[in-house]
């Protein structure tokens, strides 16, 4: 039910204002003049008529002005519209934490008896409902399934593999609530790191209590699995009381590689495995803690290789290796592992060989002679479907052919124009250290600036140094301002283009040290490779990645990737039942602010009072014109 | 006839008469003003007996020259008469409190008071009886007829008195001298006539019937004949106290309706009753009443 509410509700004593039209109607009525008259009977008798109409007159003056006063006070107010709900029994909420920090045996059982407890001591005018929560919130019971299905619901609570999020929670108990008055009581073993994540916040109305589990004595954790070229080494995280030494043990693709005796301190202790890994697998620490949490006592690393992107080079010549030698060797240097696989194709093969331009995750143009009006189809609609185009210039590539290649539907004019010879050489200086490209040079963009270009390819249509269309997006320039590497976005997929060659011919920017870092993460921004991650933590994980650590292949596509427990969920310290309180409160007064704005972005968004201030007006003219009557 | 003064009857203006002090005076002014102005006797034909010659003037009744005298002496006289008649002229005046109304400097008592003393003065100039009644809704005061000039001091001394009193009654006069009348006479009521007009006409008819010529001043003020009012005000009735909040605008179409019906009805019925009706506007000159008065005494007599 939505109902109207004030934003400044004070200024509704304003209304009281109200009372000065009516007690000057009232002295007006009294201090009319007093004129004396020989004889009276005829305007008695014309008054009959008129006075009706006078005292109808008058009390439409009054009303008007009443309520001009009102209005005016209803829009200083801030009226909205609120969707409060209306008041209805208070309710108690459990909220049991599921994450599993309340693994370690014995916990179970200690939960359930506690919310059941919480059930059985709410006030019997109170709804009960029930809340799981890890770092998502379920209703498990609502308010209105009664309080048998609320036992039932608890007794069916198990903790999973997912992590605390008391925030989210929390808020979650509040929204089941709602407007009603109540209660939450919180079945946790509070758990300080819960409070480190999530968003949320409750109803100040709320009363929270605590009923705390306890932890176990103590919890060994895998946290890390770092590989390096002869080792690997191990992190393992302990707190509470420490169970002495420990077996840790390396398996690859479930066969054992390593076996190690350790004793866990206190926090972190690292383990080094004198084990070389293969290039491919999947790799498990396991540690033997029968105190604390099981879940985190396995921890996956996946250590494929990720897949070369398949990026195709297209060039004038395909056997004139020197117009891409230093871009073949920069994405691809041959190694056992890379990051790009390259194909050079001809111009010309565009059009015959249109499946190397669909296996492509990136196409570089380096040289367009021979791209016929089939080719160039193809390549705009790659680039459509979703491609990524370097569009290189340099002695080989004809802006003619290129600069219309999406301009025959709406895509954007590239604006290719003319080479520019530059005697005093011009260097990069990036514009946009935003953009994916810069942000993964890091540090290295600083040094861009080394590279000399002593010709450049103006990108307009005429030649001159001047921005491209609208749709482009300048990421670096030359130092004379001319744009050197400019993206636009067509259809789905990405274009950049370069304004100066990949070669030597132009430039010395093959011989800097940031030429192979700019054409990775230029090539890897068009290829999305930044985007894809190898490893996930539960409550993280993309949708369709199912709550149990291990390796699992993503739906839709063939990688394989790692999802381990929050290492952070390993920690078992606890807060005080104070500081627990206290952010909560927190939590609350948040709520508050939160709710505020909230309040003043709706009335924002609603304006009443300029309705109320239009009325007003229109109230005040019908006022003029009536009083100008009666007068 | 009068028109012909024009700006030489300015003197007769009632707000420049209110400036002097004594009555008697006024009415001499006014009737003394007014008969220049006529320039030619009101009396002719009212008296028999030879008095004096005097020399002919513009306006003189050419049939007034002694053509013997004439033939004697080339020059032209006419001659005067004492005039000798048993007119009665009896004036009422109304002095309720409604005739105390006055939108400028001259109330309508006070207007009513000139034109009494001036037809009071006229009447004694022509050697007629004259008597004075002062009513509200009683007889206040009552001179009785006589021709001395000793009576019309005494007249006009009563006239200088007269205040606004209370309630009307023209009835009651009216029926009362009707009744205590002996002889034919001439009548003239100067009143706002702001009663039932019912009783008034029947009283004047009854007048009427009693063989008196009547003669009414229909005396109202401006402000009564147009309602300029224009703020809302709560109008106060001078006889009865009460008041009613008016806005102007909104009841003066239906007011001046009112009394322009009452002012026909007047003029209509008493005319059919054969008595002379005339409206005395108190912003206007009063020798339009005194050649009303003349004009019904020439009529009659």
């Amino acid at each position: 039910m939505s109902g109207l509410s004030f934003l400044f509700p004070a200024f509704l004593i304003g209304g009281l204002a109200v009372a000065v039209p009516i007690v000057l109607h009232l002295l007006w009525r009294e201090r009319l003049p007093r004129v004396p008259f020989s004889d009276i009977r005829f305007l008695q008798a014309a008054r009959v008529e008129q006075t009706r109409r006078r005292r109808l007159r008058e009390w439409l003056l009054l009303a008007l002005r009443v309520a001009a006063l009102l209005l005016l006070a209803f829009a200083f107010a801030r009226p909205y519209f609120s969707n409060a709900a209306a008041p209805d029994r208070p309710a108690t909420v459990v909220l049991v934490d599921t994450s599993f920090s309340l693994s370690a045996p014995g916990q179970r059982d200690r939960v359930r008896a506690q919310a059941l407890e919480a059930i059985a001591t709410a006030p019997a005018d109170h709804l009960v409902g029930v809340v799981a929560f890890d770092d998502t919130a379920r209703v498990i019971a609502d308010l209105d399934a009664g309080r048998a299905a609320a036992r039932a619901a608890v007794e069916a609570v198990s903790p999973g593999v997912h992590g605390t999020r008391y925030r989210v929670g929390l808020a979650a108990a509040s929204a089941l609530i709602g407007a009603r008055e109540g209660r939450i009581v919180v079945v946790t073993d509070l758990q300080a790191s819960g409070w480190d994540q999530g968003a949320g916040a409750i109803s100040p109305q709320v009363h929270v209590e605590i009923r705390a589990v306890a932890s176990p004595a103590g919890n060994l954790a895998v946290v890390g699995i770092e590989t390096e070229a002869a080792a690997t080494t191990v992190v393992l995280f302990q707190t509470g009381a420490s169970g002495g030494d420990t077996r840790v043990s390396l398996t690859v693709d479930e066969e054992l590689v390593s076996e190690i005796q350790a004793t866990p301190e206190p926090g972190r202790t690292m383990v080094r495995f004198p084990v070389v890994l293969p290039v491919a697998g999947v790799a498990r620490v396991s540690v033997v803690d029968t105190v604390g949490y099981p879940a985190d006592n396995h921890r996956y690393r996946l250590l494929d290789p990720p897949a070369p992107a398949p990026v195709l080079v297209v060039t004038s010549d395909p056997r004139a290796r020197d117009a891409v030698f230093y871009l073949e060797r920069a994405l691809a240097p041959g190694e056992q592992v890379s990051r790009f696989s390259v194909d050079i194709i001809g111009a010309a093969a565009i059009a015959v060989r249109p499946e190397q331009l669909d296996r492509a995750r990136a196409v570089v143009l380096v040289g367009a002679l021979g791209l016929d009006r089939r080719g160039r189809d193809q390549l705009s609609s790659y680039v459509r479907g979703g491609g990524g185009l370097l569009l290189v210039a340099g002695p080989t590539l004809d802006p003619g052919v290129v600069t219309d290649l999406f301009n025959d539907t709406d895509g954007p004019r590239l604006g290719l124009g003319t080479t520019r010879a530059h005697d005093d050489p011009v260097t990069l200086t990036p514009t946009d250290l935003r953009h994916p490209i810069m942000r993964g040079l890091g540090d290295l963009v600083g040094n861009l600036g080394r590279a000399r270009f002593t010709r450049t390819l103006a990108i307009n249509d005429s030649g001159e140094a001047a921005e491209p269309d609208d749709t482009g997006e300048v990421i670096v320039r030359f130092d004379d301002g001319s744009p050197a590497l400019v993206e636009h976005s067509v259809g789905a997929g990405r274009v950049l283009v370069f304004a100066s060659d990949l070669g030597t011919v132009w430039n010395d920017f093959p011989r800097r040290p940031t030429f192979v870092p700019f054409l990775h993460e230029t090539v890897g921004y068009l290829t999305g490779l930044a985007a894809q991650p190898r490893e996930f933590l539960i409550g993280d994980a993309p949708p369709g990645v199912p709550d149990a650590p291990g390796i699992v292949t993503l739906a839709g596509d063939v990688r394989r990737v790692a999802v381990n427990v929050d290492p952070r969920e390993s920690d078992s310290t606890r807060l005080a039942p104070e500081r627990f309180q206290a952010s909560v409160d927190r939590l609350a007064q948040a709520a508050v602010r939160a709710e505020r704005d909230e309040v003043a972005e709706r009335e924002a968004g609603q304006r009443l009072w300029r309705y109320a201030l239009m009325l007003m007006a229109l109230v005040l003219v019908a006022e003029g014109v009536l009083a100008s009557r009666t007068a | 006839m009068t028109s012909a003064a024009g700006s030489e009857l300015s003197f007769l203006d009632p707000a420049i008469l209110a400036r002097i002090g004594s009555l008697e005076l006024i009415a001499r002014t006014i009737v003394e003003g007014f008969l220049v102005g006529l320039h030619r006797s009101p009396f002719q034909g009212f008296s028999v007996e030879f008095s004096e010659y005097r020399q002919y003037l513009p306006g003189d009744d050419p049939a007034t020259i002694d053509w013997k005298l004439f033939a004697r002496s080339d020059r032209y006289c006419v001659k005067k008469f004492e005039e000798e008649t048993n007119l009665n002229c009896h004036l009422l005046l109304d002095v309720s409190a409604s005739m105390g109304y006055g939108s400028h400097s001259v109330a309508k008592l006070q207007y009513g008071a000139f034109l009494t003393a001036s037809l009071a003065y006229l009447m004694h100039r022509q050697r007629d009886g004259v008597g004075l009644t002062l009513f509200d809704d009683r007889v206040v005061e009552s001179v009785p007829t006589g021709t001395r000039a000793a009576h019309l001091r005494a007249l006009l001394a009563t006239l200088s008195h007269a205040v606004a009193g209370e309630r009307s009654d023209v009835a009651m006069p009216l029926n009362q001298l009707a009744a205590g009348m002996t002889r034919r006479g001439l009548v003239v009521l100067v009143s706002d006539l702001l009663d039932d007009p019912t009783r008034i006409i029947d009283g004047l008819k009854h007048l009427r019937f009693r063989g008196s010529e009547v003669l009414v001043f229909h005396t109202l003020d401006p402000f009564e004949l147009t309602f300029p009012f224009e703020h809302a005000a709560r109008f106060e009735d001078l006889e009865t106290a009460a008041d009613v909040l008016v806005v102007p605008t909104e009841v003066r179409e239906h007011y001046l309706e009112q009394i322009q019906a009452l002012v026909e009805r007047y003029r209509r019925e008493l005319r059919l009753a054969g008595i002379d009706y005339h409206l005395a506007n108190t912003s206007a000159p009063l020798d339009t009443a005194l050649a009303a008065y003349l004009a019904t005494r020439g009529r009659r007599w």
